[in-house]
């Protein structure tokens, strides 16, 4: 019963799923709008949330602990609850309840996103640069001749999006363009074609039943 | 040649420094960069040009997070400035929660522009009229396929909370017969979900405006004709901007050609650093017998 | 110079140079910056989520559908999956709230629910999509027809495609061995797919470099306004 009756689930909502794309019909195509946009809908909606109870709690488990960098978990929810509440409170546009204007200073969600949020988010990514030279420094080595040939296909492609290349009259930039057209698009294509094949097989392996890991160890 | 071993072993934070410092100085004193306009960028341009003016719209899928803003942020201006130059219906929306702000900026910045050289209403981009800013609506599925069928069934209110029925623009557009070209500016698979579960069903024509990152996985999909155009990297950033001040005279701030100096610097900057790894690891293999 | 005078670009600027101070070592001011930046953002989520979704999808109709109740008592279209205002709503909503089990061990196995119904329709929804796009779609692309040899330069770099798409294929094909014939198409494969390979690190390496130069920017022009 734990385990049947969810594959029992997957296996109607599964054939659900395929159904409205070959059966054009207004009633099917109308129970699908419904089992969407009023059934799954709000159930992810609580996904969602699970997401949020499950990063609570290993902050609190890990104060509880004392484990590496506990002190920090107390900013986090100090962060996450003052936020929440001016979010929540004050509207999208600072328009709630709860006012979000102090003498000029505004302090409305749209605002803590553009200054906090975002500055933090770009300025994680911005140090891949940092590492990725040094990564690139490091292990980037010509040990055969398809390394060597990855290489050059790299500096081919890096050079054509650069003034040198067609400064020095070598239209690189066509010919990092030809390197994207024909063996970058084949090499891609059966890749492609390759996952798509097994994203299908375990698609239909799930729906049937075949692959149960997703139910998890618990019997 | 012992020597050139030495190429093996610069510290981290040295190649940090030398990566700051090519950065940071072509942005102080740049150098020319002429950007010629490479043909998917010119593809998602003419793609964007033949939609029927306020007729048809074109949607804007805002779909990238801050940790992709500096590359995908130009692209949604530079759209945003076209469409609206040309007078074309502009819907956005977001697949994911950290795109609402950001489309939210791009708005802001371009509509405070177009308003600002405005001499009356009829110039003016006014909400409601010209464009709608639909929200966001979890999980991605449920807009990808909801507008199929109908927009305010999916958005029964815009992200300001109207009444999406209220809307003057919705009385015409409500699903994808009523919308001419898709475009998804994103920094993951968003894209190919509109041209799988939108286009197969629909037959929406999908634009996209992507990574560098994924853009050697996504020309397939270019040359298939799945995407109408494809905008690639800051590159293709800056290539639009280039189009759009060129064709339609705007002047405004290309953020995206700012940065292009400090990124030819940096790409001969590591090139020059994996040669010399190479040449190290070449001098110290032909010394070990 | 021109320093911006508003707080908050300041705010941005501090915490932009507190997660650059990470390339030196680790230090307080990353971790602080680290920590805000999961604190805010999921506060951020809430506050969306609440306004953009939890109202409009849940809360409004099912207020609606009460006050319809109580005005004209339960009619069946408060029970019709059709109507915005209905009570079947609850459904879904009973069906969400069983992820909260994954919290208590002895009902934990309930979080499989709500997990079946969208993971199934899901499955069901990718299968003749994804084999749409991309396979079906993907050979009619490679495929040589009359159309595709009107220009010769254009025929010549299809019929590179097509061995391309073909060898890449057969190199990732592992149930025989590669020997013969299969050995070396797959030997043309892998050159396929290491030329495809560096395309990407080049395009990698210009992703990750126009991150960093768009927060060196901010810094720059909106923060101490060293450029214009």
């Amino acid at each position: 019963m734990k385990r049947t009756f969810p594959l029992g689930i997957v296996l109607v909502t599964g054939l659900l799923g395929v159904v409205p794309f070959f059966v054009p019909h207004p009633i099917v195509q109308q129970a699908d709008d419904i089992i969407r946009n009023k059934l799954l809908r709000i159930i992810s909606m609580f996904a969602l949330i699970l997401g949020l109870g499950s990063l609570i709690r290993h902050n609190i488990e890990k104060i509880r602990r004392k484990n590496e960098h506990w002190p920090y978990s107390y900013i986090l929810f100090g962060s996450l609850v003052i936020t929440a509440i001016i979010g929540v409170g004050g509207g999208i546009d600072g328009a709630g309840r709860l006012p979000t204007v102090v003498g000029g200073f505004r302090f409305d969600i749209q605002t803590l996103y553009a200054n906090i949020v975002v500055p933090l988010g770009g300025t994680m990514f911005a140090l891949l640069a940092f590492f990725m030279s040094s990564a690139a420094y490091r292990a980037f080595r010509v040990h055969t001749l398809t390394a060597a040939l990855l290489l050059i296909s790299a500096f081919v492609v890096m050079l054509g999006m650069v003034p040198l290349g067609d400064f020095l009259g070598l239209r690189f930039s066509e010919i990092g363009q030809w390197i994207l057209t024909v063996p970058n698009t084949a090499s891609k294509r059966g890749i492609m074609i390759g996952v798509a094949l097994g994203v299908i097989a375990t698609s239909l392996k799930i729906i049937l039943g075949v692959e149960r890991k997703w139910l998890g160890g618990e019997r | 040649m012992k020597w050139l071993e030495v190429f093996l072993t610069i510290d981290r934070r040295i190649i940090f420094a030398v990566v700051g410092f090519v950065l940071v100085l072509p942005i102080i004193f740049p150098f020319g960069f002429r950007t010629p306009v490479t043909p998917p960028t010119q593809k998602l341009y003419d793609a964007v040009e033949a939609i029927p003016a306020r007729d048809k719209a074109l949607t804007i899928s805002v779909d990238y997070a801050p940790q992709t803003e500096p590359e995908l942020h130009p692209m949604t201006i530079a759209l945003l400035r076209h469409a609206f130059s040309r007078r074309k219906y502009v819907l956005i929306l977001a697949l994911y929660v950290q795109g609402l702000g950001l489309a939210e900026d791009a708005l802001r910045t371009v509509v405070g522009e177009f308003n600002e050289r405005a001499t009356s209403p009829a110039d003016s981009i006014l909400y409601g009229r010209d464009y709608v800013f639909l929200g966001w609506q979890p999980p991605p599925v449920i807009p990808i396929l909801g507008m199929g069928t109908s927009i305010r069934g999916v958005f029964p209110r815009d992200y300001y909370g109207n009444e999406t029925d209220t809307l003057a623009m919705m009385k015409e557009i409500d699903s994808y017969s009523d919308m001419d070209l898709l475009v998804s500016i994103s920094g993951g698979t968003p894209p190919v979900w509109y041209v799988a579960y939108a286009q197969s069903r629909f037959g929406i024509k999908v634009g996209a405006g992507i990574t560098a990152v994924s853009v050697a996985d996504f020309f397939p999909y270019l040359e298939t004709g799945q995407f109408s155009g494809m905008l690639a990297g800051i590159k293709g950033a800056a290539e639009y901007e280039e189009l759009v001040a060129r064709n339609l005279g705007l002047e405004d701030r290309r953020k995206a050609m700012e940065g292009m100096s400090s990124q030819a610097a940096a790409h001969i900057a590591i090139m020059a650093f994996v040669i010399l790894g190479n040449i190290g690891y070449f001098a110290k293999r032909k010394r070990r017998p | 110079m021109n320093v911006n005078p508003d707080p908050w670009v300041w705010i941005a600027a501090f915490l932009t140079l507190a997660i650059f101070s990470f390339l030196y070592k680790e230090n307080p001011f990353y971790r602080v910056a680290e920590y805000t930046f999961v604190g805010v953002s999921n506060g951020y989520f809430i506050s969306l989520m609440w306004h953009n979704v939890a109202i409009p999808v849940l809360v409004n109709p099912l207020r609606s559908a009460a006050a319809q109740a109580g005005e004209e008592g339960l009619s069946p279209g408060l029970f019709n999956p059709v109507n915005d205002a209905n009570f079947l709503l609850l459904i879904p909503m009973f069906i969400g709230l069983l992820y909260l089990s994954r919290f208590f061990r002895r009902v934990s196995w309930l979080v499989r629910i709500p997990i079946a119904f969208y993971l199934g329709y899901y499955m069901g929804l990718s299968i003749p999509t994804i084999l749409e796009a991309s396979v079906l779609r993907q050979i009619r692309g490679t495929i040589l027809t009359q159309e595709t040899f009107s220009d010769w330069a254009a025929g010549l770099w299809a019929v590179v495609v097509l061995v391309g798409v073909v060898c890449t294929i057969i190199y990732f094909f592992f149930s025989r061995e590669h020997k013969g014939v299969l050995g070396a198409a797959s030997k043309v494969g892998i050159v396929f797919v290491m030329v495809g390979f560096g395309a990407s690190f080049g395009y990698t390496v210009m992703a990750r470099i126009a991150l960093a130069i768009g927060r060196i920017i901010f810094l720059l022009r909106d923060w101490i306004g060293l450029i214009q």
